[in-house]
């Protein structure tokens, strides 16, 4: 970080460090260092009285880590607090303590059902997976084989017949998913 | 006190898998720490140290972690490569990675146990014969063709198994120098089996829920087919280009719509495919037995060979694989199979190549050394004839003539003294010629494969830096000025085929095994190339490659590539066993030299240096008698754990077909109950709706309003019901029996729970669902109290188990996704939960002022996500009236403080710690009680209803808890006034402070039914009646409560 030197207060390093057994010292000083670089004019680089400091979603989904990710705006929304996208760097934290390689299963599934539920009903419907599927294949699909693929991961999924995945119809799909820890993670 | 510390702890520990804002982990971090803090050092001073000693370990152990992963070879790059361009490319290098400790190890192993000794102890160069340079190769012994064709000085150094010397006892110390050879050529083999058998179960371990044969596809496409890590746009858009491709696949799959227009030509296509790699896998292997005959021809035709002769096998070899799986695929395509079905064809075909090669190669060689041994024999005895020859008599001239004139064909003799002369002539120019060439087979064997090594490393080099730079180059820089697009269409950019650079890898690994025997040094080779190939590969993959389309999968492929690994192992292994047992070492050189044979070293050493007994028992050990029955027990052994293995898999889909029945019998029944519901539903709405809260309170069967009516049916059903589900909260509840009590639970009924867990929140789904569909409002009630019960009892409790953490059910309430439609109402019972802290609590008040001192600040930040969370939920809304009616029928004057209450329990977590812990300390009377009944709660769970009102324990708690119910009238308010002093909070367990949160549900219920028993329906109770004539008695209870409501 050359000459910037972010300043936190003991107690909040050692908050952060105990919290999160990977985030270590240097870690999290360079994870400020990039929440600080999204919005230099916002975000102060001394931290001592926890400044009320939020970055809003255009800048964040511009990160080179998200900057790809056909998701990148629901991933910002579902970790902002206010859900509208602009993230504290509390969120910004949290965000990528739950992408990283040790969060564990279930809490990797909870917040991967947030960001596939597009319109936040807490189920993914056939909405949410026509969105889903069209951001992940850039539209590349006609609208029957996007229908097609709904209807069977609903029907695939969807234990209860109600004919959309609540949180558990995820989780037990996600928990038998050979590639979900492997690929559900970001690295900073 | 200890074991509060302990739970602190666990929080501290566990914080982190949490799905809360980091801001509420922060603080109940800060304050689990604070309370850690202030007691510890209480208790006493040599726990203190302890701590203090511990967290010092703890922060040491985590200082030297962080130098560990700062120390794991290329994590930095690999990482990097991973989210360029996905973890499917990162496999390869991991895998790379993975090779290359091995390799590691099998060069210390050599290096420390055979090359160190030969150096340090062995008799210097120059001494022995098989240390020096022959004379006449001397002059060219230095010259590069010769060093390059692995000659010369490098033939007589410790690369090779010709160098070593075969005295028993090397340097001061008597280093066994030949059995350590032999123990580490055997112990490299089972050195890298055993790794690769613990990876590979450590794998499928890990992979294990992923082996269930249940079927996501499409799912897993969808929700899993996006790799997090790609942060390369190329990659990106390869990687959709791959996700559209495997939609697709799996559309067409699932509509068997292949339209083949023409069968016949795509049989014959296939059929002629497959007969072109036959032919080239035959071409290959051909050509290779070729090569190895022609320079053997060579060799002994011409004295000096060129550079390409000496090198021909090798190129030969490293040219085929190179070529021919570019050819492989070529064929492939016109066999016109999916995309997945022809890269699995190409990877088998390319490993039956690989081996085909190291196999004619392996054979090729060993072929020569026939040949090579019947000439060393022929030499042999040629010499021993020159001893003997020398002495010069006439007996051993007439016991050699026949000898003589088998072998060397010989137009030396008609007389014996003719003979003599002129064999005196042929053995001693023999003995000068060809002996000094030294055959020494073991070290031809070695040079080959070391050069065979090296031949391959160039190749991969020069294809690396032609095929993916130059193309990636010329693509970039061309495109302009070529007329058709470069990028897109012809050359295009190098793909990197993950699998087939795996297979590669796998190849390599396999030349080492095969050659590791007769050259020492091969793994230390190995590891330099490995190092090498690691830079020279990422660059490539950085700099110009783009990741293959067909990407495979990462998690599955592991132990693919394992399994080829070791099959590979497996078939490289053979060989060299082969010629162990069947060669006879070469007679002057090598550490076996002498010998019969190579593992004669062995029972030599047995013979001579270890006891006599020892032999004794040797030689029982070996005898068939008992190398027989032990190999029957084996194979025995063997077989039963197969069985046991397969027997435990169809239990395995047998319990998954019970659950997946179990869960549909369960909601044939809940869509009974409603059916029979919906018909006395107009003529109960009123009386439900006021009697919502004692009727939400209890479990589905004693809320029926039906069976007020009498009518049977009804009654039937929900009874039914109840019972379906008890069994599953009972169930999940044991485990954590010995949580309450304080112990940890043993992490084998996890996953049971986990299982129940999901059952029991998709149900609550469904329940919320078929509610939904109902419009009428006493109904939609009615519909969720099942779902209320269930969940609020059984959610904390399978959450906990799951993780020891989670403590506190109002939190998962609020923030988990668990049966969203269960959530609403559990919000409900939360909410009257929280009354009836209070109302409880009111005895206890110091916990609570603390919580309220301490919240405000969390609630304003909180309350905005909440909201989020809550209120999108159109069930919510729906709720609201009935949350009103209860709170003015628990506590009418609280209703007015009712906003910041509502407020206040939402983000609780904090609170409930402290309160409930507080409510230990400060009535201990009560809280042990409560805390019984947390225990007994817990062990009853689902059948309270039906045992509390047997239970004495109650019965007594009733007019107490009844009592408590109205003392919170005294001071609503003077709550926010009190300090905060008394707020230190030794809790009992956390697991006891949620149990006691449930049994505060509980009590409720038993305040009220209790009141009501002692009020009216005391002669109800009857120990001995049966289930069913309880839950009738609860039921009527309960009816009791709602009219008196």
């Amino acid at each position: 970080m050359g000459n910037k030197q972010t300043i936190f207060t003991d107690e909040q390093l050692d908050a952060y460090q105990v919290r999160d057994s990977i985030l270590t010292f240097f870690l999290h000083c360079s994870l400020h260092g990039r929440y600080h670089e999204l919005a230099p004019h916002l975000v102060p680089m001394d931290y001592t009285n926890d400044p009320d400091v939020k970055i809003p979603l255009a800048l964040i989904v511009n990160m080179p880590e998200l900057k790809e990710n056909p998701f990148r705006n629901r991933i910002v929304e579902s970790f902002s607090e206010d859900g509208q996208g602009n993230l504290s760097f509390n969120d910004f934290v949290d965000m990528f303590s739950v992408l990283s390689e040790m969060a564990p299963r279930e809490l990797k599934a909870i917040f991967a059902f947030k960001i596939y539920d597009f319109n936040v009903d807490n189920y993914i419907c056939k909405e949410d997976l026509e969105k889903t599927l069209n951001k992940l294949t850039k539209e590349e699909l006609t609208p029957e084989e996007v229908n097609l693929v709904c209807e069977k991961a609903i029907e695939e999924a969807d234990l209860d017949g109600d004919n959309k995945l609540s949180f558990a119809d995820f989780e037990n799909m996600i928990s038998r998913a050979p590639d979900f820890l492997s690929t559900f993670h970001i690295r900073i | 006190m200890f074991q509060n510390i302990q739970v602190q702890k666990e929080i501290i520990a566990n914080i982190r898998t949490k799905p809360w804002p980091i801001r509420r982990k922060l603080k109940v971090l800060k304050q689990a720490r604070e309370i850690v803090l202030k007691y510890e050092g209480r208790l006493t001073r040599t726990r203190g140290y302890q701590a203090a000693g511990a967290d010092l370990l703890k922060k040491i152990s985590r200082v030297l972690y962080n130098i560990v992963v700062l120390f794991i070879p290329w994590e930095m790059r690999i990482k990097k490569i991973e989210s360029h361009f996905g973890s499917g490319v990162a496999s390869y290098f991991i895998f790379l990675r993975w090779l290359f400790g091995i390799n590691i190890v099998l060069t210390i192993m050599t290096g420390a146990f055979i090359v160190l000794p030969e150096l340090l102890a062995g008799p210097p160069f120059g001494t022995t014969r098989s240390k020096t340079i022959p004379k006449d190769h001397l002059a060219s012994a230095q010259d590069l063709d010769t060093i390059w064709s692995l000659g010369g000085y490098l033939q007589y150094s410790v690369l090779f198994y010709g160098y070593y010397g075969n005295v028993r006892k090397i340097g001061s110390a008597g280093y066994r120098l030949p059995l350590a050879y032999f123990m580490v050529g055997m112990a490299v083999f089972a050195y890298s089996f055993i790794t690769l058998l613990r990876k590979m179960a450590k794998n499928s371990r890990m992979s294990l829920s992923g082996a269930s044969d249940e079927n996501y596809t499409f799912c897993w496409r969808v929700f899993c087919a996006w790799d997090y890590l790609i942060g390369n746009p190329e990659a990106a858009e390869s990687k959709g280009a791959a996700i559209v491709n495997s939609i697709r696949v799996s559309i067409s799959c699932i509509q068997q719509t292949q339209i083949n227009l023409s069968l016949a030509v795509l049989i014959s296509l296939r059929i002629l495919a497959n007969i072109l790699v036959l032919l080239s896998l035959t071409g290959s292997i051909y050509i290779i037995y070729f090569v190895v005959d022609r320079s053997q021809k060579l060799e002994q035709e011409k004295p000096e060979l060129t550079l390409w002769e000496k090198n021909e096998v090798s190129v030969v070899v490293s040219l085929i694989t190179m070529i021919a799986p570019s050819a492989f695929e070529l064929v492939a395509q016109l066999e016109m199979y999916h995309p997945r079905t022809s890269l699995r064809f190409q990877l088998a075909r390319v490993l039956v190549l690989y081996l085909g090669n190291l196999y004619s190669l392996i054979i090729a060689l060993l072929d020569k050394v026939n040949s090579m041994s019947s000439a060393v024999r022929n030499l042999s005895d040629s010499t021993s004839y020159l001893a003997t020859i020398s002495q010069s008599t006439e007996d051993n001239l007439s016991t050699i003539i026949p000898d003589i004139t088998e072998r060397q064909n010989s137009t030396l003799t008609r007389t014996l003294l003719e003979m003599q002369s002129l064999l005196n002539q042929t053995v001693l120019y023999e003995y000068n010629t060809r002996s000094q060439q030294d055959p020494c087979w073991e070290t031809y064997v070695g040079q080959e494969m070391l050069k065979l090594s090296i031949i391959d490393m160039i190749f991969t080099v020069a294809s690396i830096l032609l095929i993916d730079f130059i193309r990636g180059l010329v693509v970039r820089y061309l495109s302009d000025c070529c007329c058709w697009d470069l990028e897109s269409n012809f050359p295009e950019y190098g793909e990197f085929k993950i699998a087939e650079n795996v297979l590669h890898l796998i190849y390599n690994q396999g030349m080492i095994w095969m050659g590791a025997f007769f050259s020492p040094c091969l793994p230390a080779f190995n590891v330099l190339k490995l190092v090498g190939l690691m830079y020279l590969r990422s660059w490539a993959v950085l700099t110009c490659n783009v990741p293959h389309q067909q990407v495979f999968r990462a998690s599955r492929s592991n132990n693919f590539y394992l399994t080829m690994l070791l099959f590979m192992l497996f078939l490289c292994m053979l060989p060299t066993i082969f010629a162990i047992v069947r060669y006879r070492p070469s007679q002057y050189c090598g550490p076996f030299s002498g010998q019969e044979k190579i593992y004669d070293i062995i029972s030599e050493t047995i013979a001579n240096d270890f006891p006599l007994w020892f032999s004794k028992v040797m030689s029982y050990v070996t005898s068939p008698v008992v190398v027989l029955p032990a190999l029957l027990l084996l194979f025995m052994l063997i077989y039963y754990l197969q069985s046991i293995a397969r027997s435990l898999k169809v239990t395995n889909s047998q319990l998954r077909l019970q659950l997946q029945t179990v869960s549909y019998s369960k909601l044939n029944i809940i869509m009974m109950y409603f059916t029979h519901l919906q018909a006395p539903e107009g003529g109960d709405k009123k009386p439900e709706q006021e009697s919502d809260i004692t009727s939400m309170e209890s479990s589905a069967r004693s809320t029926s309003p039906p069976r007020r009516n009498g009518s049977i049916t009804n009654f039937e059903s929900p009874v039914r019901h109840g019972n379906s589900i008890r069994t599953i909260t009972q169930s999940a509840s044991r485990p954590d029996i010995p949580r309450a009590a304080g112990a940890t639970q043993s992490p084998t009924h996890t996953y049971p729970c986990h299982m129940l867990h999901s059952l029991i929140s998709r149900h609550s789904g469904y329940l919320g669902s078929t509610s939904g569909s109902c419009r009428s409002k006493s109904y939609h009630n009615m519909a969720y109290k099942p779902c209320t019960r269930y969940a609020e009892n059984s959610d904390p409790l399978f959450r906990k188990t799951l993780r020891p953490m989670h403590t506190e059910p109002a939190v998962i309430t609020a923030q988990s996704y668990v049966g969203h439609r269960a959530h609403s109402t559990r919000y409900v019972i939360i909410n009257e939960h929280e009354a009836r802290k209070k109302l409880m609590r009111s005895n206890t008040r110091i916990p609570r002022h603390y919580r309220l001192a301490d919240e405000p600040t969390e609630i304003v930040e909180l309350y905005p996500r909440n909201v989020k969370c809550y209120i999108p939920r159109p069930p919510h809304r729906s709720h609201q009236p009935h949350l009103s009616e209860e709170e003015e029928e628990e506590d009418p004057k609280s209703s007015t403080r009712r906003g910041s209450f509502r407020q206040s329990k939402r983000p609780r977590p904090l609170s409930d710690l402290h309160q409930t812990a507080g409510f230990y300390i400060g009535d201990t009377i009560n809280s042990q009680l409560s805390m019984e009944q947390g225990l007994y709660s817990d062990e009853e769970e689902g059948d309270q209803e039906e045992d509390w009102v047997n239970d004495p324990q109650t019965n007594i708690r009733g007019p107490e808890s009844a009592h408590r119910y109205g003392e919170p009238y005294v001071k609503p308010k003077t709550k926010h006034k009190v300090e905060p002093s008394l707020t230190e909070s030794d809790s009992a367990s956390l697991a006891s402070s949620s149990d006691q949160q449930n049994s505060s549900t509980d009590q409720y219920i038993q305040v009220i039914h209790n009141k009501k028993k002692y009020l009216k329906s005391n002669a109800k109770l009857t120990k001995t009646k049966s289930k069913s004539s309880v839950k009738l008695n609860v039921s009527g209870t309960n009816d009791l409560v709602c009219s008196n409501v």
